[in-house]
């Protein structure tokens, strides 16, 4: 029966599939075997780090303590990353609720469900990962049942406390954020002040290893590490054993218990009465038909964070940039981001320029309004917001930040970088059309994939490297190639401004009229 | 008698399927006009035509005397309202956002509006969801919002489409109160249904849709004649084949 579910999900999974989506399902896919092979390869090379005659030679400071200390570092580190990545996606709950219907028993679906998360590529990547990675740091053969179940237990308790976190952030955003800045802050201070004087940093803090080796110990990575290099003694390993497989047992447990709820119980819909003003004072200013975008945007769920991750990846490396200073490196770096923020807010509201309202367009064609004329309000307005903030940001630039360029060469670059992505977006909105949906219990990712924030963030360094690298004599020359291709995307944009009705009709509309 | 609509040689194809074959039909002004049909006839094609959200591939349309064409789009769009199934509303906006909204759209002007409001969805017994967002309500609530949204426009032609889906009794006698109080202020009704009980008590004139084209139209008189000797459902059989299909071929059930 699972092998049924899952290739019902796999069909649903291709079936919604376009070309373009193939092919950035390729190129994550790619990633994601990039990304094993480095995991693997980092897990091995930090194990066997002081096992080579060369490396004790090259690296006199390795001292066993400090790899000891390595090899935590990266076990903490990789639990990190194992936490970001780890998928709850596959359950997609709304759809294989229908299955209930067809017979297929709630207890089974559930079980089923979990293992199916369970199976999810990168899900498995991680949980071999650690496998491979423990394994090789086995003290005995007793330590393989212990680190089989500790790693188990490990997913189980990241799964669970991912979903949690999910709908803990729709009702504690503030604190989260604020938390997130504090720590994500701490972090790279850290690093930055350690990548510039390593020795030191060592050579001060040294004394002091035994005590973070212990503090590590007692963190997640650390003790899967334990379960891996304690030393087996019967009766130790009995008990930890118990212990490990209770508390693996009961976490699967409420897992299936609480998908089968899920299942069993989609979550009742609570009236909630509005009061805002919010409405009003977006219509008064941006019009109708943009202020009630906006208010669409503003409104959904996974914008607020989109906003925070704008405002803070800048916020926290601009200034670590300024004061590290890497010369060109942190030039191109500073410039780049001050330029994605206008076009990431802008990727915020234009990527999905339909996606938002969806089957709403068609109550819109109907208003004695000229279809075209309220397409044209909504784009003139989300244009605005994101242009207001690009002339700020370039203002800035220009006043506090000369040594980045000169006035004509950031003025240029930026309206450059911000044209070429308004006519990505002005794209991916007629030919990534897909209607925004947001809900923490089905896990669905919301308003842009993955694997397009992806592949604009890569996009967004490729061009800021390209547009802001320093050429020394050839720079005129790409400043003249900037202005004309800015030329020719403004013209393209404009005569397709009046097409947009146009490309609605026979891009969008035969869909929402299908999905009616 | 006047025509709110007439539509001539109305043809709507999906990738050469057709669905609408040569279309003849004219609906009286001022009238509740019923469109019967077996699922899959092509009734919500129609109305998605008729209201401006699928194109045609031959045919002409004219809408309260005005020929449906681009030029005339807005004209036309005015004074037509309609309410689909499922009903589209705005789901972000409160019920009463999502009402001001579409009147403004409209150009209703706002003096007394809310008053007008209130009295609706007092009577639709919705007032609870006045500030509720649209997506939180019950089908049937829907349902009853986007009928008070059509009525507010002040349309001389009104599309239903199955009107009455998910609505409880009581909402359906009071929905039909408000149509017919429409119909005596002279506004035209064009209701479609697979229902024959929703139409059969409340509508004039009744055409039968089946397989893209108009079998039969029963004005008031025929209707009177024809149902002396049988009801709307026995008529309805006559004209659309039931291909002899009898329960009987199921032996194994």
């Amino acid at each position: 029966m699972i092998t049924k579910l899952l290739y019902l999900n796999w069909k649903l999974f291709l079936s919604k599939l376009t070309t373009f989506q193939t092919i950035l399902l390729i190129g994550y896919s790619l990633f994601l075997i990039v990304m094993t092979v480095n995991l693997m390869g980092s897990a091995v090379v930090v194990i066997f780090l002081d096992s080579t005659a060369e490396l004790a030679v090259d690296l006199p400071w390795l001292t066993p303590e400090i790899h000891q200390l390595i090899i935590l570092v990266f076990a903490n580190v990789f639990w990190i990353l194992h936490f970001s990545f780890t998928s709850t996606r596959l359950l997609n709950m709304e759809q294989n609720r229908k299955l209930l219907s067809f017979g297929y028993p709630a207890g089974k679906l559930s079980w089923h469900l979990n293992l199916m998360a369970l199976y999810h590529p990168v899900n498995m990547i991680y949980n071999i990962t650690w496998l491979v990675f423990l394994s090789l740091q086995v003290n005995s053969g007793w330590n393989i049942p212990i680190l089989v179940t500790a790693v188990l237990l490990n997913y189980g308790m990241i799964f669970s406390i991912k979903h949690r976190f999910l709908r803990m952030v729709e009702k504690r955003f503030r604190i989260i954020v604020f938390s997130f800045i504090f720590i994500v802050f701490g972090v790279i201070s850290l690093l930055t002040i350690f990548s510039r004087r390593p020795e030191s940093v060592i050579g001060q803090f040294a004394e002091h290893f035994t005590g973070f080796i212990e503090l590590f110990y007692w963190l997640p990575g650390g003790l899967l590490l334990k379960s891996a290099s304690y030393s087996h003694e019967p009766l130790l390993t009995t008990v930890l054993f118990g212990f490990l497989f209770t508390l693996t047992f009961l976490i699967f447990r409420d897992h299936y218990y609480k998908t089968k709820e899920g299942l069993m119980k989609p979550p009742a819909i609570k009236l909630r009465r509005e009061a805002g003003s919010l409405l009003r004072f977006l219509k008064k200013w941006l019009g109708s038909n943009a202020g009630k975008y906006y208010y669409y945007v503003m409104t959904h769920p996974y914008n607020k964070l989109q906003v925070f991750a704008i405002a803070l990846i800048p916020l926290v490396y601009i200034p670590l940039l300024l004061l590290v200073d890497f010369g060109v490196i942190s030039t191109i770096l500073i410039t780049t981001m001050l330029a994605a923020i206008p076009v990431a807010l802008l990727g915020m509201v234009m990527a999905n320029l339909f996606g938002y309202e969806h089957r709403e367009f068609l109550l819109h064609l109907q208003l004695p309004v000229p279809f075209e004329r309220q397409l044209k309000e909504r784009v003139l307005g989300i244009i605005v917001v994101p242009l207001f903030i690009f002339y700020a940001i370039t203002i800035f630039e220009l006043i506090y930040l000369p040594q980045l360029g000169s006035v004509f060469s950031i003025y240029i670059a930026n309206t450059f970088f911000f044209v070429c992505f308004m006519l990505i977006f002005l794209w991916s909105s007629f030919y990534q059309y897909q209607q925004a949906s947001y809900s923490s219990f089905s896990f669905k990712h919301p308003v842009i994939p993955q694997k397009v924030t992806f592949t604009m963030s890569s996009a967004i360094f490729i061009l800021g490297y390209t547009v802001f690298v320093p050429l020394g004599e050839w720079h005129p020359y790409r400043l003249w190639v900037m202005t004309g291709l800015i030329g020719a995307i403004s013209i393209y944009l404009w005569l397709n401004f009046d097409l947009l009705s146009k490309a609605f009709k026979n891009k969008i509309l035969n869909q929402l009229w299908s999905d009616y | 008698m006047e025509r709110a609509l007439i539509i001539e040689k109305l043809t709507k194809a999906y990738d050469k399927e057709p669905v609408l074959t040569e279309l003849d039909l004219e609906v009286p002004t001022g009238t509740i006009f019923g469109l019967i049909g077996p699922n899959g006839a092509g009734k919500s094609t129609l109305i998605g035509i008729l209201t401006g959200l699928l194109d045609y591939n031959e045919g002409s349309i004219i809408i309260n005397g005005l020929s449906y064409n681009s030029s005339n789009e807005i004209e036309i769009k005015k004074d037509v309202a309609s309410v689909l199934q499922p009903p589209l509303l705005f789901e972000n906006f409160t019920s009463h956002e999502f009402i001001t909204y579409v009147c403004e759209m409209y150009g209703i002007a706002s003096h007394g509006l809310n008053e007008k409001i209130k009295s609706l969805f007092d009577y639709f017994e919705i007032t609870e969801f006045t500030h509720v967002k649209t997506k939180q309500l019950s089908s049937g609530s829907r349902k009853k919002l986007a009928f008070c949204a059509a009525i507010l426009t002040e349309p001389k032609l009104l599309f239903l489409d199955e009107p009455f889906e998910s609505v409880d009794v009581i909402s359906i006698g009071r929905m039909k109160n408000v149509i017919r109080r429409l119909k005596e202020k002279g506004t035209t009704i064009f209701i479609t249904s697979h229902i024959l009980e929703v139409v059969e008590n409340l509508c004039d004139d009744i055409a039968i849709l089946h397989k893209g084209k108009i079998l039969a139209y029963l004005d008031s008189a025929t209707r009177k004649e024809l149902e002396k000797n049988s009801n709307l459902n026995e008529i309805f059989e006559q004209y659309v084949e039931s291909g002899g299909r009898s329960v009987e071929s199921l032996s194994w059930l």
